[in-house]
């Protein structure tokens, strides 16, 4: 029903679109000169028949449900029930109406079901012919009012502005809600747990929290020395610093040979296969981590005689830094690319090798911006989930051991998170708690990166 | 410089070609450039003057398509033979570019640079030493003496252009090519350069790619002429620009094509 009347609404659109651009054709057959384009006459009409329809039909989703609701709930008025029972006869009553309902069906249910049903179909009906009636009359409005000179060029631009920042506040909302979300929990986390022992703590063992009995009052203290982030912190920061060992060097001197050394024909093809890294999804990795790079270290060390775990540190760094690859090898092609060609002339013409060059010239010419794209690898080795789960273990160990297993602060949230939770938690909000450290360490070296790559723009344009 | 009356002969080309891809840019150039002398190369946009240039240090081996053939003869010594060390060949010339290309260094390090490469100081104070007068030289000292350690970047254009000129001269090149050093410049600091470039002359062999026939008049003793890859004519300045032989020369001269 909802989707024949938008159908409807749509051709109804293109229809005075038509209108719209047929009227402006007759006003220029009759010598007058238009103040806009045709096809903006066309334009204005359809946006003329697209508002009313968007306004009716966003303020029917909104009052529909509660008018039907109280319609049907002021059956049960005066006969003493609380508000949870109403819901839940209200409930109970949309239920039946979609046939749902499993439980024992009483004669008021089944009336009410009914009667639902037929309210609904009313309101369907009538949302129908009120916004079919607006639009033809706001549209004939706007059909009768256009004339050669009246003006729709701007009314049309200013619309397409208004959807254009409409979308571009979607998302800087969607980004406000979740800091949100995560900073009300994260506020009643700490509530629990100390602040300093969260930050200082050396033991996590957030599975001790399950042992409780969600009947018993919550005691903080026995929740202390089990929220102690120091060790996954730690985790954290060790696997990205294994995983930037790997990416840094790799990459960037991948980066370097892409820009400088590479014929034209190698770059065209190497570049994309560096990039196809890029594409691989971090669950693939995930597995080549646990499934393959981990137990062949695992079998080296034993061979060379070491105590090598086969979930380590190492494994998942290392397999983390290839990933991180093609991020640092193409930013710091395009960066080193970028730095003009006077540079790479000049310094030949001194007689320069082209190592030489590359070192003294290009690559402190480039520094900024290979400073920038580094931060952001780092960003994501911060970040990176799939692979850690898989591959370095599920225990916070604090070491600095490589060929031991250690974990992460995305590892843990997933093991928090993974399975039944109950919300007020200490362990569920722990998640939270660790997801907000992520988001400020993230967020600093993103704002620190996008920093040093504009101040590296500013030089050359 | 003449002794014993007779015209010293710098560089040396024959026959040079040069190809872009399958196209050819340069033709048959033959082309003597005499010893201590300002040598001007004018001719309208796209004739092949800087492509010659450019072959007088080798430069065209940066650009992959590009084919240099012929002889280009330095002190005895054939430049495009495989023999050829470019790094020693581009120590002895030396080059300034159309836009003033300073390193994104302090201005000591850019005159430094080449010194460094071609390890021609032993201390601190030799590197000094050649810093100043290669400054000095390029008529900057005075006005950069007291921020050696500032970024060459920050100088205006006309002081990037003659730092320009002391780092090429820091390594004390026999030969200076100049592809228009002046075109991004405004007159007055046009009239420094020209000024430096007749002081250069004492030490050095001079060549210079210029759009601008009356710098060519200025600053110049030979000039020739190329149009659509070829050497129309070259000999003295005074000459060219008062009896030209080739009809075309005099046309580009007078102003009535190019």
């Amino acid at each position: 029903m909802n989707l024949i009347l938008f159908i409807f609404i749509v051709l109804l659109g293109f229809t005075s679109y038509y209108f719209g651009r047929r009227k402006a054709y007759t006003i220029q057959s009759t010598n007058k000169r238009l103040t806009a384009l045709p096809q903006f006459y066309g334009y204005y009409l359809a946006i003329w028949c697209a508002i009313p329809a968007f306004i009716i039909f966003s303020l029917w989703a909104i009052f529909e449900p509660t008018i039907v609701k109280l319609l049907i709930l002021s059956d049960y008025s005066n006969q003493g029930y609380l508000d949870d029972e109403l819901n839940l006869i209200y409930e109970k009553t949309k239920a039946l109406s979609r046939g749902q309902f499993t439980g024992e069906i009483t004669p008021f249910i089944e009336a009410s079901a009914e009667k639902y049903l037929s309210l609904r179909s009313i309101a369907q009906s009538s949302k129908a012919v009120i916004v079919l009636s607006i639009i033809i009359a706001s549209v004939a409005y706007a059909y009768k009012k256009i004339s050669s000179n009246s003006r729709t060029r701007e009314p049309v631009e200013k619309f397409l502005k208004a959807v254009l920042f409409t979308a571009s506040l979607a998302a800087i909302l969607t980004t406000v809600g979740i800091v949100f979300s995560l900073i009300f929990q994260t506020i009643d986390f700490f509530k629990v747990i100390p602040l300093f022992d969260f930050v200082f703590g050396t033991h996590w063992y957030p599975a001790k929290a399950f042992v409780r009995d969600s009947s018993e009052a919550l005691d903080p203290t026995m929740y202390s020395d089990t929220f102690g982030a120091v060790p996954i912190f730690a985790g954290t920061f060790f696997i990205a610093f294994i995983a930037m060992c790997v990416a840094i060097p790799i990459g960037l001197m991948s980066g370097i040979y892409l820009a400088e050394y590479a014929s034209v024909k190698v770059r065209q093809y190497a570049k994309p296969l560096i990039e196809i890294l890029a594409g691989i999804p971090t669950v693939v990795y995930g597995f080549f981590a646990a499934l393959t790079v981990g137990p062949f270290l695992k079998e080296i060390g034993n061979s060379m005689g070491l105590d090598v775990s086969a979930e380590s540190a190492l494994a998942a760094g290392g397999v983390m830094g290839i990933m991180i690859i093609p991020f640092i090898s193409s930013l710091s092609d395009d960066v080193i690319t970028s730095v003009p060609q006077s540079l790479r002339d000049g310094s030949y013409a001194m007689g320069a090798t082209k190592s030489e060059t590359i070192k003294k010239v290009i690559f402190p010419a480039a520094l900024p911006g290979i400073v920038g794209s580094i931060l952001l690898g780092v960003s994501r080795a911060i970040g990176e989930t799939m692979i850690v789960v898989m591959a370095s273990g599920l225990a916070a160990n604090l070491t600095l051991n490589p060929l031991e297993s250690t974990s992460t602060i995305t590892a843990q949230i997933v093991v928090i998170l993974i399975g039944d939770q109950a919300f007020g938690d200490p362990k569920t909000q722990a998640a939270f708690a660790l997801g907000m450290s992520l988001f400020l360490v993230t967020l600093c070296l993103n704002i620190v990166a996008l920093r040093v790559v504009k101040k590296y723009r500013e030089k050359y344009e | 410089m003449k002794k014993n009356g007779v015209k010293m002969i710098k560089i040396n080309s024959k026959n040079v070609d040069v190809f872009y891809g399958k196209k050819q840019a340069l033709f048959n150039i033959n082309l003597d450039i005499e010893e201590n002398q300002v040598t001007a190369l004018i001719g309208p946009s796209g004739c092949g003057k800087s492509t010659f240039l450019r072959c007088l240090n080798r430069m065209n081996d940066v650009i992959d398509i590009c084919r240099v053939k012929g002889q280009i003869i330095i002190n005895d010594f054939d430049i495009n033979d495989k023999s050829c060390d470019v790094v020693r060949l581009r120590e002895k010339i030396g080059m300034v570019f159309q836009k003033p290309n300073p390193f994104p260094k302090t201005i000591y390090e850019n005159i430094s640079y080449g010194p460094t490469i071609h390890g021609m100081a032993q201390s601190k104070n030799e590197m000094d030493e050649i810093v100043e007068t290669s400054l000095k030289k390029a008529a900057l000292w005075e006005e950069v003496k007291d921020r050696l350690h500032e970024p060459g970047t920050g100088l205006s254009g006309g002081q990037q252009q003659r730092l320009c000129i002391a780092r090429a001269i820091s390594v004390k090149p026999e030969v200076i090519l100049m592809d228009e050093p002046c075109s991004a410049l405004d007159p007055i600091a046009t009239a420094q350069i020209e000024e430096l470039i007749d002081e250069l002359k004492k030490d050095h062999t001079i060549i210079i790619v210029t759009h601008s026939m009356a710098q060519a008049a200025r600053v110049s003793q030979n000039t020739g002429f190329f149009h659509l890859g070829e050497l129309i004519e070259h000999g003295s300045t005074d000459k060219i620009f008062k009896n030209p032989e080739n009809k075309k020369t005099q046309d580009y001269i007078t102003g009535r094509f190019g």
